[in-house]
């Protein structure tokens, strides 16, 4: 029995040394049902943090954060996913003014930066940047790297720095010209069958309305003015 | 029951009625925005300079009474308060009311040369010191040279104080295992 427990404690670990602890990914998801933005992971500095590998960054420091944005609407809609960046708050615009930023879609080419810059600036996000359009389930990846100078100094310590990003999406219908989305199983076309029952309930209140008259009209005595 | 003209009024307002509605899944148009505030924490290297004597209780912050050719249980070593390794380099300086004097006038230092190593005037640690740990004792008793503590010192106050630098180990390299070649000292 020892001989088997020794046995699994050393598969336990040799298989937590081969796979190491995975970096966590930031995700922005449009939530179709809610027309909203859920950003994770958030942190304890805020709610909508993207940027959970950027902490406790040390001079010389040279990181990527993964992002991953995704449509989360239905079927029958597609997004297209807009960018920009409010650059660093103002208390810690000096902080910021220190680091370089880049961001990048995963994959396209290298180079191909959409921010490259300090981290204080708004420089090519200031317009919105169209990121793709999605449809349903679809995710654009970004990688946002930043890059601590080895110069920074002792002034810099324990300093925190916040940039404000906004998302914008788009919702339009899907149209004949696009490609065909994956089938799910749920087919349930929710607007053709709440005007077929709102329109029944219609005709069946007009019907009985006219009934009504009619009926009214039957039983009133005829009278006549000679 | 009814006229042909009502029959036709009602077929048109039940057509109008599903229109608008099927009409409405293919002018929809929706816009939303939301806003993600992110954050970038920078780290720091922190440590705590730790004075035990023998008996394992804190060295006493006023110091203890001494004659010529004492030896005074002092042991010193330095702990990690953060979460990166850095270099380590400690100084002694010694004095007399605020005057500074050399090592030779009054101290004799048993220094652990094992782990530290002299250079420039500084004790370098040999190794990193990792978070949360703590080195090894600099020194573990002081010695109160007799044949230079004449008549002169007599009701003095000797100090003996512990200047620890450290700088980061995470991005940068040293040279041929030598941790006074790291970048970053600070200035004295």
């Amino acid at each position: 029995m020892k001989k088997i427990i020794a046995i699994l404690c050393g598969l336990i670990i040799s298989i937590t040394l081969i796979f190491p602890v995975a970096a966590v990914n930031g995700k922005v998801t449009y939530d179709g049902n809610a027309k909203e933005f859920i950003f994770e992971p958030g942190s304890a500095h805020s709610p909508t943090d993207l940027f959970p590998d950027f902490k406790g960054v040390m001079p010389g420091d040279n990181l990527t954060q993964k992002i991953t944005v995704k449509n989360n609407a239905s079927n029958d809609v597609k997004v297209k996913i807009y960018i920009r960046s409010l650059g660093a708050t103002e208390d810690s615009a000096d902080f910021m003014s220190k680091l370089g930023l880049q961001v990048k879609k995963s994959e396209e080419n290298e180079m191909a930066y959409m921010f490259d810059s300090s981290a204080d600036k708004t420089a090519q996000l200031t317009d919105w940047v169209c990121l793709g359009t999605l449809y349903s389930g679809g995710e654009v990846n970004l990688d946002v790297i930043l890059k601590v100078p080895l110069e920074l100094d002792n002034d810099y310590q324990s300093k925190i720095g916040y940039i404000d990003w906004e998302f914008m999406i788009e919702e339009y219908p899907i149209e004949d010209t696009d490609p065909k989305p994956p089938q799910t199983g749920n087919n349930f076309n929710l607007i053709f069958w709440s005007s077929i029952t709102i329109c029944s309930a219609g005709m069946i209140l007009i019907l009985l309305f006219w009934r009504k008259k009619e009926q009214k009209e039957q039983q009133t005595p005829n009278t006549h003015n000679w | 029951m009814f006229g042909k003209t009502k029959l036709k009024i009602a077929v048109i307002s039940v057509i109008a009625i599903a229109l608008t509605f099927l009409s409405q899944s293919t002018l929809a148009y929706y816009s939303t925005v939301g806003k993600a505030t992110n954050v970038v924490t920078s780290g720091n290297v922190q440590f705590i300079i730790h004075e035990m004597t023998d008996q394992g209780t804190e060295f006493p912050k006023e110091g203890v009474y001494i004659v010529p050719g004492d030896i005074v249980s002092k042991k010193v070593s330095i702990e990690s308060d953060c979460s990166h390794p850095f270099y380590l380099r400690i100084k002694l300086v010694y004095g007399i009311d605020s005057h500074e004097l050399s090592a030779d006038d009054c101290f004799k230092l048993n220094i652990d040369e094992s782990n530290w190593e002299l250079h420039d005037g500084w004790y370098y640690y040999k190794g990193v010191v990792n978070p949360y740990e703590t080195t090894p004792d600099v020194f573990s008793h002081v010695e109160i040279v007799g044949s230079k503590l004449d008549n002169n010192y007599l009701g003095k106050t000797l100090q003996l104080t512990v200047v620890a630098h450290a700088v980061q180990s995470e991005n940068n390299p040293i040279n041929d295992n030598k941790t006074y070649t790291a970048s970053g000292w600070p200035k004295e």
